[in-house]
């Protein structure tokens, strides 16, 4: 199986082959065209601000090479944390177009009450809204590690596969089609974030 | 392939011999073993004589005994034992060699809260203890893990005399353990220094070390008793596992010394991978003679794989830094501990010495029989 | 409504082993750090620090190739400090794999690289470890190179400087309560806590879980980090990693939740 990690300047891409290496899964981290468009698995990371991302995607001719492998060739793709992100329409953190695979927007956090800090950081759980995919046996008590300022907004529900509290509920994971999204970081996640990535290995 | 007719050792098992109805002198030694220090209501008594001793002397004193803790069957069994059962106020002693699983240091964690024991340890310096791991992968020999073994038996008497303690109570039962052969897994420390100063690359300054003055000035000067329990009661391996789960939600860890990485990686990789021997035989054999496992049974547990720790392999070969040169330590020539300066000799020169040592609970009966005689059992 | 209290196992690096110290001296060796942070990881912490106590005062950089070995080891969030001068070591640091980064000493040598970070990375991906001490006023006040030497700054008023320049998080060390099992100083702790916005990390004195609860039910503090208490079995007594139970606490936290709601 070829899984992909595309590798575009910003995220956590040696801590995702970590984690997917303990679960007995060789992984690529690359920019390479080919490789992408034959990989079985994309995996999206991201860490940092929306515009740069969506700007370094741009130059290295990657936007072209996601839609052509996510929209023409349906590769499963998971997007995970700021990669969850870029699948929406546009971003309140950034000017430039989203990836606008699944029908959604990024919003900033923004709470008038003291208590509630921002970025979203630390240990939160999880409701999930579709068990049929990548949170296939997810224990009910199941908690993901989160560190984030904007989130993510579906246009429709039937997209929402997660749906996390902090103050408000927001959509902590998204799907459609080939397509995953999980503002969480699982492979940060212990064990609750391998059975997300086993799952996505094996749809 | 020869085995033996009532256990499984078979005829590759260092200094067997079978007698007319293929009986092998391991079987025998475990009867003469079961004569001399029998169960039941026996070994009740000789117990309770043993401990009214130990409580005696340890009157006014903070503990009255030391007793070493591995996170394993036996010691946590034994801690419970002393503690609960006959009233004793021991001191657990962990050699901790930093090779730990988090089962072991859990397990220890568990049955001593629930217990209300004191736990002292002694941590060996990572840098240290890898090189002297190192020279022994370089030297080529089976006993990976003998620094280990003497690091606890030297913790043991350095913990008992720092608290003025005169008995140090070990897990040690013939009845499910066996008297492993000693080509299995010699150890002294006159073998460890030698293999160190021949293939290590630091200075061994702090590693709790036993050279043989120190352990005759514990023994003869301090007069520090060693007490084996378990070989007085008919311990049960599988029925003391499930008491500790369900006393103290103790965990099982897959297998004998599997609770340590390193002691897991000398059982059930390079034991079998490069010296063809699996450890597993001894329990096994034992449980055997014991009349706790059918012999049909033992075999077929023999030929499933040993348990081990996922990416164990890959996280030694990092840690030691010997990524680049494990296959060429593991293609090396066998060796064994005869090709290496060690005490062996000397302990047989002073087996009268040892004898009298034995009698007087000075040195366990075991050590007697392997390591001072010629024929090493 | 807070997130769920964090627990937070905080080790000492000195050179290629791990220590710990009281009130920042004596440091006595307590193990090997892959092996323990492998433990930690078994033990499912929900994230761990790692701090380096005598690169700054040595004047060298991290032991990147250590940190490698270690990073492998865990899937939580890690936070590395120790030795952070310039934005090539922290990009490393980064591509390692650790989440966060811990400045002290050079928040008071070189402000302009707290700056450097966030807007690079993001002030989520940056702590600033405030140490203090009294003086023989009873005043706190601040010091830095692993409590060597006194700076002197108000503690309120450079976490408040911290904050300005873009500090994710603040963790606060109270040198004269590190290693002595006396307990956290909860009244200063809440009361630098509800004059900043940005998370503390209370650091330094914790003795048993009763502490832990207390700290979380009677102030907002989001975060504590464990010395003494994740590496010894009890006070007194030998090495012995271990996880406090977080049954009771976050019981509690949910009730919180609950009443709140």
């Amino acid at each position: 199986m070829n899984i992909a990690i595309i590798d575009y300047g910003m995220g956590n891409l040696g801590s995702i082959k970590n984690m997917l290496s303990y679960l007995g899964k060789e992984s690529e981290i690359t920019r390479n065209k080919d490789f992408i468009l034959s990989a079985d698995k994309i995996i999206l990371p991201g860490v940092g601000s929306f515009d740069a991302a969506m700007t370094n995607l741009i130059n290295l001719d990657l936007k072209s090479v996601l839609e052509e492998a996510v929209r023409h060739k349906k590769i499963h793709t998971l997007g995970i944390c700021l990669g969850m992100q870029l699948l929406t329409r546009s971003s309140e953190e950034g000017n430039m177009d989203g990836l606008g695979f699944i029908p959604s927007t990024t919003r900033k956090f923004n709470f008038d009450q003291p208590d509630i800090k921002v970025p979203h950081m630390g240990w939160n759980y999880v409701d999930v809204k579709n068990t049929s995919n990548i949170a296939r046996d997810l224990p009910d008590d199941s908690r993901f590690y989160f560190v984030h300022s904007y989130y993510v907004e579906v246009d429709s529900q039937e997209n929402s596969l997660f749906k996390t509290n902090y103050s408000i509920n927001f959509d902590s994971g998204i799907y459609k089609e080939n397509i995953y999204g999980v503002q969480f970081h699982p492979e940060k996640s212990h064990k609750f974030g391998m059975k997300i990535l086993s799952n996505f290995i094996n749809i | 392939m020869i085995y033996c007719n009532n256990c499984i050792f078979n005829e590759t098992t260092p200094a067997i011999s079978f007698d007319e109805e293929g009986v092998c002198n391991y079987c025998h030694l475990y009867e003469e073993l079961c004569l001399k220090h029998p169960a039941g209501k026996e070994g009740e008594e000789i117990l309770n004589n043993i401990f009214s001793e130990i409580k005696r002397k340890g009157k006014g004193k903070k503990y009255d005994c030391v007793v070493g803790v591995s996170g394993g069957t036996d010691s946590s069994y034994l801690v419970y034992l002393i503690k609960e059962k006959y009233g004793l106020r021991p001191l657990a002693v962990h050699y901790d060699n930093t090779w730990n699983n988090s089962i072991s240091t859990e397990n220890i964690r568990k049955v001593l809260t629930k217990l209300d024991v004191d736990l002292a340890t002694h941590v060996v310096d990572n840098e240290e203890v890898d090189d002297i791991f190192r020279s022994f992968l370089k030297a080529s020999v089976q006993e990976l893990d003998s620094s280990t073994d003497i690091g606890l038996a030297a913790v043991l008497y350095m913990f008992a005399e720092k608290y003025k303690v005169q008995y140090v109570i070990e897990g040690h039962s013939f009845r499910t353990e066996g008297v492993a052969p000693l080509r299995f897994s010699y150890t002294d420390g006159k073998y460890i220094e030698s293999v160190q100063k021949k293939f290590g690359t630091k200075k061994i300054k702090t590693f709790p070390n036993m050279k043989l003055h120190q352990f005759l000035r514990w023994t003869l000067f301090r007069r520090i008793r060693k007490i084996r329990p378990l070989w007085y009661i008919d311990f049960n391996k599988k029925a003391a596992q499930e008491f500790l789960q369900n006393e103290f939600d103790w965990k099982y860890y897959g297998g004998h010394h599997l609770e340590n990485r390193m002691s897991a990686f000398n059982m059930s990789y390079l034991g079998p991978k490069k010296y063809g021997i699996d450890g597993r035989v001894n329990a096994f054999a034992a449980a055997v003679r014991n009349g706790d496992l059918d012999r049909d049974e033992a075999l077929k547990l023999m030929n499933q794989e040993p348990h081990l720790e996922e990416g164990l392999v890959e996280y030694l070969r990092k840690r030691l830094g010997i990524d680049n040169e494990f296959d060429d330590l593991m293609n090396l020539p066998n060796k064994t501990y005869e090709d290496y300066k060690t005490y062996k000799k000397t302990f047989e020169r002073l087996r009268p010495l040892f004898w009298v040592l034995y009698k007087f609970n000075l040195v366990p009966e075991s050590f007697y029989i392997k390591y001072t005689s010629k024929s090493e059992i | 409504m807070q997130l769920r209290p964090r627990i937070i196992p905080t080790l000492l690096l000195s050179k290629n082993t791990l220590v710990k110290t009281i009130n920042f001296k004596d440091p006595s060796y307590i193990g090997d750090p892959i092996n323990t942070l492998r433990i930690f990881n078994e033990l499912e912490a929900d994230e761990l620090i790692l701090l380096d106590i005598r690169a700054s005062i040595e004047g060298r950089v991290p032991n990147f190739d250590l940190l490698d070995k270690i990073s492998k080891e865990c899937f939580m969030p890690l936070a590395y400090g120790g030795g952070l001068k310039n934005i090539e070591e922290v990009r490393k640091i980064f591509k390692i794999g650790f989440e966060k980064i811990i400045i002290n000493s050079s928040s008071y040598t070189n402000p302009s690289l707290i700056k450097q970070i966030a807007e690079e990375f993001g002030s989520q991906s940056l702590i600033i470890a405030i140490d203090y001490k009294k003086d023989f006023l009873r005043r706190n006040k601040t010091y830095y190179l692993s409590g060597t030497e006194k700076i002197g700054q108000d503690v309120l008023d450079w976490c408040l400087e911290m904050e300005s320049l873009g500090a994710g998080e603040i963790m606060l060390t109270c040198i004269d309560a590190e290693g002595t099992w006396n307990g956290l100083p909860l009244d200063f702790i809440s009361e630098i806590d509800n004059k900043i916005n940005i998370p503390l990390i209370a650091h330094g004195g914790t003795a048993k879980a009763e502490d832990i609860e207390d700290l979380f039910s009677n102030s907002k503090v989001s975060a504590v980090a464990l010395g003494n208490m994740v590496i010894y079995q009890k006070e007194g007594m030998g090495v012995l990693v271990n996880m406090p139970n977080r049954e009771k606490i976050d019981k509690d936290y949910l009730k919180r939740l609950d009443s709140s709601a």
